[in-house]
């Protein structure tokens, strides 16, 4: 009687069908898994193709950089800052000088200020370039990846010259810059934008209008506007489920108003709103803006030192700010509280990377695995920034 | 706007007594605590008021003092531009009785990683969370880092957490033995060339 009523119970009914149950299975998608960008693991429960259920465990990565915040003098804080987001170190950089001077009330020189922007808008240009190159790995598309990272290249070269090293700059400071930018770097950036701009359009040309690529990324991984607010997504994901939001224009900092620039947002071209091709968009988009900006920076860029003045033991004013600025990823968030010692009392870093991966159990149910690879790179996650 | 907020709240909110925290110096963001039982009310009514409609929750960050552990959550609001920093103090508890507040996961999926971290790094607990667990540390963890008092374990599993020389020994060894083999290693490490020949010759160069 119990075998009967076991065969009872694996067949169930499927519209007007009656089919074989089948069991779940659970699957370990990292954390060595190329399709994960880094240490990320998630536990993904499977019937058969379709993924039922997705979990991210974080933390492979977890260096408990607040912890070491609180032990450092502010200066010695920077370089800790550029190992959150590798592949935007100088944005992270920025938003945590920001966040100083704002306390300190401190002047940076313009020169310095142009500086900022051209190095953040270049990082950011890198940025979405590993993105570009990575996802079309995800895809199966190779060719566009060494494209991309040539032009990354030429970037990190640069910034290199700059700051002496490829990825941790360490060259945005509390007051200004490091070290100041040669005419001939001047000319090569100029050079570089000419060039760029007619390569991302062949680049974009070659896989956002490739069939396969549409057919892969247009309705897939879709993040409603509604559902962007319910998890604080921020930067281009937010901006691909259509929000025009760009803290560059809506919070300014910096000398951000000084430029004239478009906030790309997603519009459902290929699908609908908010799904993985949308976010791809709008990052090709961006890198457009970032080049007109690179280029308005480098019109207005003027003569002087680039290092304001900051005393040589820096002591915050006891008190608590909260800063975000905008990063290739997303908003950025430095909340300082500070009880006028050597030392920051407590520096709690928003990371929105940490945000976007708690999206994945909402848009995993329903996905193909192959779908789930593609929504992960969508979002585009740097696992230093989410376990920081 | 801070003003307006909190008479907002003690209106809205019975035994909200939200109090405007002004900066100690005159830089820094103004913040607004609320009494911790209240706070999921709190929410509620900020999130769905007319007025200023905090439809987002960028973070939840805990900070430990030696009387209180003090919670912010940072709100914002994308169709009125606002950022508030809300607070609330808890006890700090002992290991075995950590402090409780409710959830706000119910209004803002956010707030699901967020108080998890919250309370893998600083130990809060939420009430009525649907997942809560550890997220950056193991599940078997012992202690929350970001207190001020965390002293870190020294053994986790099999693995040595907290060695008693902090040093890197092979590193000192391996200087060592350069110094044995190859007299001074600055030196040597500047050129690699066969520093017993051209040795003199080659600090003249430098001269």
């Amino acid at each position: 009687m119990s075998a009967h009523s076991n065969e009872q119970e694996d067949k169930i009914i499927l519209g007007d069908q009656e089919v074989l149950k089948s069991d779940l299975l659970t699957l370990n998608m990292g954390p060595q898994h190329p399709a994960t960008h880094g240490v990320l693991r998630v536990e993904i429960k499977t019937d058969s193709e379709i993924v039922v259920d997705a979990i991210p465990h974080l933390g492979y990565l977890h260096r408990c950089f607040e912890k070491h915040a609180e032990n450092l003098d502010y200066r010695g804080i920077i370089p800790f800052v550029d190992r959150m987001d590798y592949l935007g170190a100088m944005s992270m950089e920025l938003g945590y000088a920001l966040t100083i001077e704002k306390m300190l009330g401190t002047e940076v020189p313009k020169r310095a200020e142009y500086i900022r922007v051209l190095v953040a808008e270049l990082q950011r240009i890198a940025s979405h370039l590993v993105f570009f190159g990575t996802y079309g790995i995800d895809l199966g598309a190779f060719t566009v990846f060494l494209y991309c990272f040539e032009d990354r290249e030429e970037i990190l070269r640069l910034f290199e010259e700059l700051s002496g090293a490829r990825m941790l700059y360490n060259y945005i400071w509390i007051g200004g810059v490091w070290n100041d930018i040669t005419d001939d770097q001047l000319n090569r950036i100029k050079k570089f934008c000419d060039r760029f701009e007619g390569e991302l359009k062949k680049y974009h040309s070659l896989v956002g209008e490739n069939k396969i690529f549409i057919g892969r990324t247009a309705n897939v991984g879709v993040i409603s506007e509604q559902m962007a607010y319910d998890y604080g997504a921020t930067g281009p994901v937010l901006r691909g489920s259509g929000v025009k939001w760009d803290l560059r224009k809506n919070r300014t900092y910096g000398i951000y108003d000084k430029f004239d620039f478009d906030v790309p947002v997603g519009t459902g071209e290929k699908g609908v709103v908010g799904d993985c091709w949308d976010r791809y968009h709008v990052r090709v988009l961006e890198m457009f803006e970032s080049l007109k900006i690179v280029r308005q920076a480098l019109d207005g860029i003027e003569e002087g030192p680039v290092m304001g003045k900051v005393p040589k033991i820096i002591k915050v004013p006891a008190g608590e700010i909260y800063m975000r600025t905008e990063c290739p990823r997303g908003e950025l968030g430095y909340h300082l509280i500070s009880d006028g010692g050597k030392t920051p009392y407590r520096l709690k870093v928003k990371s929105s990377c940490f945000t976007h991966v708690s999206m994945l159990p909402a848009i995993a149910p329903g996905l193909m695995i192959a779908d789930l690879v593609a929504s992960i790179g969508s979002i585009d996650i740097v696992l230093g920034e989410v376990d920081r | 706007m801070h003003n307006q907020i909190a008479e907002f709240l003690n209106k809205r909110v019975d035994g909200a007594n939200a109090v405007v925290n002004a900066p100690v110096a005159v830089v820094g963001d103004h913040s607004i605590t609320v009494d911790s039982s209240k706070i999921y009310e709190v929410c509620v009514a900020l999130k769905t008021s007319l007025e200023f409609s905090f439809n987002v929750l960028q973070v939840i960050t805990g900070t430990d003092y030696p009387d209180r552990i003090e919670l912010s959550y940072v709100l914002a609001s994308y169709s009125k531009n606002l950022e508030l920093i809300l607070k609330a103090n808890l006890p700090r508890g002992d290991k075995d009785n950590l402090p409780k507040i409710n959830s706000v996961v119910s209004l803002w999926s956010a707030a699901n990683f967020q108080e998890r971290e919250t309370y893998d790094m600083i130990g809060v607990e939420f009430l009525c969370h649907p997942d809560f667990r550890r997220i950056l540390t193991p599940d078997d963890w012992i202690g929350h880092p970001l207190r001020k008092d965390y002293v870190v374990q020294e053994k986790y599993l099999d693995m040595v957490v907290d060695p008693p020389a902090k040093n890197n020994t092979y590193d000192q060894m391996f200087g060592k033995r350069l110094k044995e083999e190859l007299g001074d290693p600055k030196r040597v490490s500047a050129s690699w060339k066969d520093h017993s020949a051209g040795a003199d010759s080659e600090a003249k160069d430098g001269e």
